[in-house]
């Protein structure tokens, strides 16, 4: 994956976990209101990263992200972190723009040390 | 979870340099993550911002997201002497930053019930007028050990 690709699919993501997050009733029991004019400029700014992105790559994310909420899942020791798979050592090796998870299709996420 | 258990001493700066919002997010995100994992914690706290100012009042600020950047909960922390502008909702400056990053999994959603723990300690912080009173990071993580066990006992 561009390392660029990689930066707007991971900001993507956290755009998409700040939205969820502002939709659970606890957050706002905490005291954190969020304005619905303000909560809609978050989504146009969504909306022109996905825009960013190729379109079969803004295709798959959309389509995990209706499919589990969270479309991308981290590496942890081997093992997918959205279905909890251990993944085949082969994966690293492929020359795709994006990997998936062979189990659950989830985009892959391997955190740098 | 205990709080204070989440504090690690290099993370807390009692002497925050004074300036701007986005500076001083950045200072506190450097001290958790650096290169392009930090690049992208501090876009996402600020698009964050954006959306209304994490200065909850009363002189605190709890910058926070979720990021895949990190694989746990992270807590920075940051106290200046000299008065912030965070935009915060009661318009007062901030003295006390609590910024928290969370992974995006998180079972048993720990992230908002940690930032809501955050936030009541907090307020008692401010409530007692203790935000200037530790001296160095092991007094602040004994104050904030101390506050919750208070808490903690009220219920």
């Amino acid at each position: 994956m561009s390392d660029i690709i990689e930066m707007h699919l991971k900001l993507l993501f956290d755009l998409d976990n700040l939205l969820d997050d502002m939709d659970e009733p606890k957050y706002k029991e905490i005291g954190f209101k969020i304005e619905d004019d303000e909560r809609l400029t978050l989504l146009r700014k969504r909306n022109d990263l996905l825009k960013k992105l190729p379109k079969e790559i803004a295709d798959v994310y959309e389509r995990l992200k209706k499919r589990y909420r969270q479309a991308i899942a981290p590496v942890e020791n081997g093992f997918c972190f959205g279905c909890f798979q251990q993944l085949p050592t082969e994966l690293l090796t492929r020359s795709k723009q994006i990997i998936t998870c062979p189990n659950c299709g989830r985009i892959l996420y391997w955190r740098k040390k | 979870m205990n709080l204070a258990s989440l504090l690690s001493k290099e993370r807390i700066n009692l002497e925050l340099k004074p300036g701007k919002k986005e500076g001083v997010i950045k200072d506190l995100v450097y001290s958790i993550k650096k290169g392009a994992d930090a690049e992208l914690i501090v876009s996402t706290l600020l698009k964050r911002e954006e959306l209304g100012s994490t200065g909850i009042g009363k002189g605190i600020a709890i910058p926070h997201c979720r990021s895949l950047a990190v694989d746990k909960l992270e807590i920075s922390v940051g106290r200046t002497m000299k008065p912030l502008n965070f935009n915060a909702i009661d318009k007062k400056p901030v003295f006390l930053i609590f910024l928290i990053i969370a992974p995006p999994q998180d079972p048993g959603n720990q992230y908002l019930i940690t930032l809501g723990k955050i936030v009541q300690i907090v307020k008692e912080i401010t409530k007692k007028n203790l935000i200037q009173k530790p001296q160095t990071p092991e007094e602040f993580i004994t104050l904030i050990n101390k506050i919750e066990k208070e808490i903690g006992k009220r219920k």
